[in-house]
């Protein structure tokens, strides 16, 4: 996979060549030069580093020179503001995407036809063992264009807080690429729902989410009805087989047929989608709410369903479902009778709610300050968020401009999720995603497939989620993989950012510059300086010593 | 902290890089160096393989309820016939049977070293794979925002253990929902393939170099993580149980579920402390034509019961140990559809072997299949929760004390407990 053929050229030059004795010495004598301490870097580049590393996915060499010309405070203005900056580096790559131009039922179109391929398969060859899984084939391929897009936007895109924001609400609303029509709702999902509303009202993102068939389904709202109600169909058929004399065969089938509707036909409330609105997506699992507030959520929201004909996955409002008495969630009292506009105005009492304004904000926290988020930006984001009714742009500039955002102790404090380590190691080099989709692969195998968290939790923000002994050696892996560019997916700039020089102090430097900010503990210097003084040739010195810095473990923070 | 990193840089750089070019093997200098830092017994040195059959296994046709006419009924084209007919299901008590393509497990069963769980599963109604398999491996049925599973919960409430990475062990390239958490597991795909890739001088060349790296520079989750990577690398270096062969004349299948077994097997026998492994294995979904002595199923069955037998004939006197438990996210319909398949049900059957267990009968409650005693009219009901199967394990074999706190929201009663360990 990540097989690092250079690896057997740096063995050979190391173990192979020269008497063993005075490579020893050699190690003893250059362990022995103190390490250049780097001259001490200024408070505005040290900010710069820092909000690349935190509203972006990372720096590429020149970012933080770029930042520093424009200015912290105003990059970090320009940032905010996603729909003044051209993209057109991502746009050109995004062109050859063929998923992004599909409708969802276009998508669902090529799904279902091969779920009806894959069955008559199945049936011509019933006595066949179990065959290896077929080749990559439409659907397959379209999403792995979806997973790439994520990737690709994350190392190309100039609207980087903006591509921080959208991996944001993909998590905090989270729906799994795995379940049934969800393979095919997602990308539509994702486009239409999530990205166009990443810095806008955080209302109006809830209620998009609410009435997504995405959502709907993942969460089994669609199946919810009040307990008794019964779709008209099946009245009507009901009546019919009742009144109508039928022969032997027609009579069977439409037993059959109404056998099959009523084996489909939902049962009664389903509480998923109300708990993790409530516990989630609004208040937090410590947000006041009791389990009769659960079922009355659930309750209001019966009939928000989806609609499938001809390929097509549509919301709807199913009168039939919906309970028809009142409701009190949290005290509040939602009068009956009123159908969809109970839930519309559930949610957006949610949205407005304090419980949310305050759990909302540290979880934006814990993603751009700490795993454990000090109590003023939290504070600053809920009184932004009571402030401007929402509005996401500005909860999140009260955070970034929060004292405890810039503090020195938050600096380099989190570690990276497999995504972002993967884009930012990628942009440190000045690499880009090539042709393939081999890159979103990569995030996926260090523990984090994209869009395929099943748990409504998306995938976590804590360290202890992360780092693992499997995780870091497969981090290892795709360091090395990278800076000897092999890595599947990667295409290296054709000049690297860090030039060739048998001076391996300044290669040390160098490496230490453009991949770590300056950010090498001394320690990591003195092990870089004595592995790259085995190597003969400086261009494998250069590729051992790029590895070991994007495997470090400063690389591994941000 | 300067003076640890300085000690511990020159022993690596003395012990791996120069002892290597001088030809000497480092190996026994470094496990030196690590030995007596942590604990080397404590636990009972037994281990929990855990094996989820994903996709939802028919456990009507896996256990056959042969001795029920409406088995029969019910599945004019797919069912197993009764024992002592041509292709008849393997008798095990006069009212159960296995499919014939477990017959590699039948010795087993009747020796008493394999018991039957019937009518096993979830409390929760749901009929979604993705669903019941999360509420299965979290161990908390309904409850969708677990972020831990009960296998990781289990690590991390029972301290009482050597600590090694080897603990916890999935084979496969993710780790399953089950094994995540806050106690550390391993995730393996391939046992040759773990550490860093290249060839072998590279390798630990430039394994050395990343742990001479992190040693010093590092402090809290990277730093002991990066320990573990690290031992982790060497001992499997130094009982290189990749290269171990299946003991007592075993054959594992040339299948993905018998190539993980075999390395569970490998990393038992290597004693590198694992206390839970998992393994999956799939295509239980059997929509259509499913088949009934012979298809679909069949093969399915036939490879998880080669597996099993050659995993138990290979660990030999080491099963005392091992407790080998099957589980899937729920059973199908009991009546077959209409395309010689079975849909997505409720009961289902696991298996639990090993040399504790009492083996050689069919355990739990059966609920019959008549119609009045089915689950919504149509599937086998359950009679077993799975977390009183679980919980019964994890106490007897395991030695954990506290069930409640692996399944929260369940409160352990030894009274349902079904007594087979």
């Amino acid at each position: 996979m990540l097989d690092v053929v250079i690896l057997g050229q740096l063995a050979t030059v190391v173990l192979g060549a020269g008497a063993p004795g005075a490579s020893a010495a050699v190690t003893w004598a250059r362990a022995a030069v103190p390490a250049v301490v780097p001259a001490q870097d200024s408070v505005e580049r040290a900010r710069a580093v820092h909000l690349l590393n935190r509203i972006a996915y990372g720096p590429r060499p020149g970012d933080v020179e770029l930042v520093l010309r424009t200015g912290v405070d105003r990059f970090l203005e320009l940032q905010l503001r996603p729909e003044d900056i051209p993209d057109s580096a991502a746009a050109a790559y995004l062109a050859r995407l063929d998923v992004l131009r599909m409708s969802a039922r276009e998508l669902g179109r090529v799904y279902l036809e091969q779920q009806r391929a894959r069955r008559a398969r199945q049936r011509d060859s019933a006595m066949a063992p179990r065959r290896a899984p077929t080749p990559p084939t439409g659907m397959r391929r379209y999403l792995g264009e979806f997973q790439q897009a994520v990737v690709a936007r994350a190392v190309l895109s100039e609207r980087q807080l903006y591509e921080v924001m959208v991996d944001f609400w993909t998590n905090h609303f989270n729906v799994f690429l795995g379940k049934g029509i969800d393979r095919f709702l997602l990308p539509s999902y994702i486009e239409g729902i999530i990205r166009p509303r990443a810095l806008g009202k955080f209302e109006d993102l809830l209620i998009a989410t609410a009435r997504s068939p995405a959502m709907l389904f993942y969460l089994d709202n669609a199946q919810s009805v009040a307990p008794g109600a019964e779709p008209p169909q099946l009245r009507r058929l009901r009546e019919r087989r009742r009144m109508s004399p039928m022969r032997m065969e027609r009579r069977a089938r439409a037993d059959s047929m109404l056998a099959r509707l009523e084996r489909r036909m939902p049962r009664g409330l389903n509480e998923n989608y109300a708990r993790e609105l409530l516990e989630l997506h609004t208040l937090g699992v410590d947000g006041g709410y009791s389990q009769d507030d659960i079922i009355d959520v659930a309750r209001i929201l019966t009939g928000w369903g989806i609609d499938r004909r001809d390929g097509g996955v549509e919301f709807a409002f199913r009168e039939w479902a919906h309970d028809r008495d009142a409701k009190v969630v949290l005290g509040r009292t939602f009068r009956a009778g009123r159908g969809m506009d109970e839930g519309v105005e559930l949610l957006r009492f949610l949205a407005r709610h304090p419980s949310t304004m305050r759990f909302v904000s540290a979880k934006l926290c814990e993603r751009f300050v700490s795993d454990r988020p000090p109590d003023g930006c939290i504070d600053a984001g809920a009184h932004a968020w009571a402030r401007t009714g929402g509005d996401i742009r500005e909860v999140v500039r009260a955070i970034l401009t929060s004292p405890e955002f810039w503090a020195p102790e938050h600096r380099g404090a989190k570690v990276k999720t497999p995504l972002e380590f993967v884009a930012s190691a990628v942009r440190a080099v000045g690499g880009a995603p090539d042709t393939t989709l081999a890159l979103a692969q990569v995030v996926g195998r260090l523990g984090q497939p994209l869009y395929l968290e099943p748990a409504p939790t998306g995938y976590p923000e804590h360290e202890e989620d992360w780092v693992n002994a499997g995780a870091l050696l497969q981090r290892f892996n795709v360091a090395l993989a990278i800076a000897a560019g092999r890595a599947p997916g990667v295409a290296l700039p054709a000049a690297s950012p860090i030039a060739i020089t048998t001076d391996y102090d300044r290669l040390v430097d160098q490496v230490n510059r453009v991949i770590l900010q300056h950010g090498a503990s001394a320690h990591t210097v003195t092990v870089m300086r004595l592995q790259a003084a085995e190597i003969t040739s400086a261009s494998l010195a250069r590729t051992l010593l790029i590895g070991l810095a994007l495997g470090s473990a400063e690389f591994q923070r941000q | 902290m300067c003076d640890r990193s300085i000690d511990r840089r020159l022993f690596v750089k003395a012990g791996g890089l120069a002892l290597v070019s001088l030809g000497i093997d480092p190996i026994f200098l470094t496990r030196a160096a690590y030995a007596g830092r942590r604990p080397r017994s404590g636990g009972r040195g037994k281990t929990l393989v855990c094996v989820f059959q994903r996709g939802a296994v028919d456990g009507l046709s896996m256990i056959v309820p042969h001795g029920e006419s409406r088995y029969y009924e019910e599945r004019p084209r797919i069912a197993v016939a009764r024992p002592g007919r041509a292709n008849g299901a393997l008798d095990l008590d006069g009212h159960f049977g296995f499919h014939p393509a477990l017959a590699p497990l039948h010795p087993l069963y009747r020796s008493g070293g394999l018991a039957v769980v019937h009518a096993v599963g979830s409390p929760d109604a749901t009929r979604s794979h993705f669903d019941a398999q999360d509420y299965m491996e979290t161990g908390t049925p309904g409850r969708k925002s677990t972020r831990d599973g009960w296998l990781n919960r289990h690590m991390a409430h029972a301290r009482d253990h050597r600590d090694t990475p080897f603990r916890g062990v999935a084979i496969g390239p993710r780790m399953p929902r089950a094994l995540r958490g806050a106690a550390p597991a391993l995730a393996i795909d391939d046992l040759r393939a773990f550490g860093l890739r290249g060839r072998p001088g590279a390798r630990d060349r430039l394994t050395a170099a990343f742990e001479e790296m992190y040693a010093g520079a590092t402090t809290g989750l990277l730093a002991t993580s990066s320990e573990e990577a690290f031992e982790a690398v060497r001992m499997l270096r130094a009982a290189d149980p990749a290269r171990r062969s299946p003991a007592h004349g075993a054959e594992y299948p040339a299948s993905p579920f018998g190539r993980a077994m075999r390395q569970i097997a490998s990393l038992i026998a290597s004693d590198l402390g694992v206390e839970i492994a998992f393994a999956d294995v799939g295509g239980w979904d059997t929509h259509v034509n499913q088949g009934a002595a012979d298809g679909q199923l069949a093969a399915r069955l036939n490879d998880l019961a080669l597996t099993l037998a050659a995993f138990a004939q290979d660990l030999g006197e080491g099963m005392a140990d091992v407790t080998v438990l099957t589980m899937s996210e729920f059973g199908r319909t009991i009546a077959e559809n209409g395309n010689g398949g079975t849909d997505h049900g409720h009961g289902t059957a696991m298996l639990v072997l090993g040399g504790a267990t009492r083996g050689g009968r069919v355990y739990g409650r059966w609920p019959t299949l008549e119609v009045a005693q089915r689950f919504e009219g149509r599937d086998l009901a359950v009679t077993t929760d799975f977390r009183d199967l679980f919980s019964e394990v994890l106490v007897k074999h395991l030695g954990g004390t506290d069930p409640s706190a692996v399944f929260p929201g369940y409160v352990a009663d030894r009274r349902r407990w079904l007594g087979l360990l």
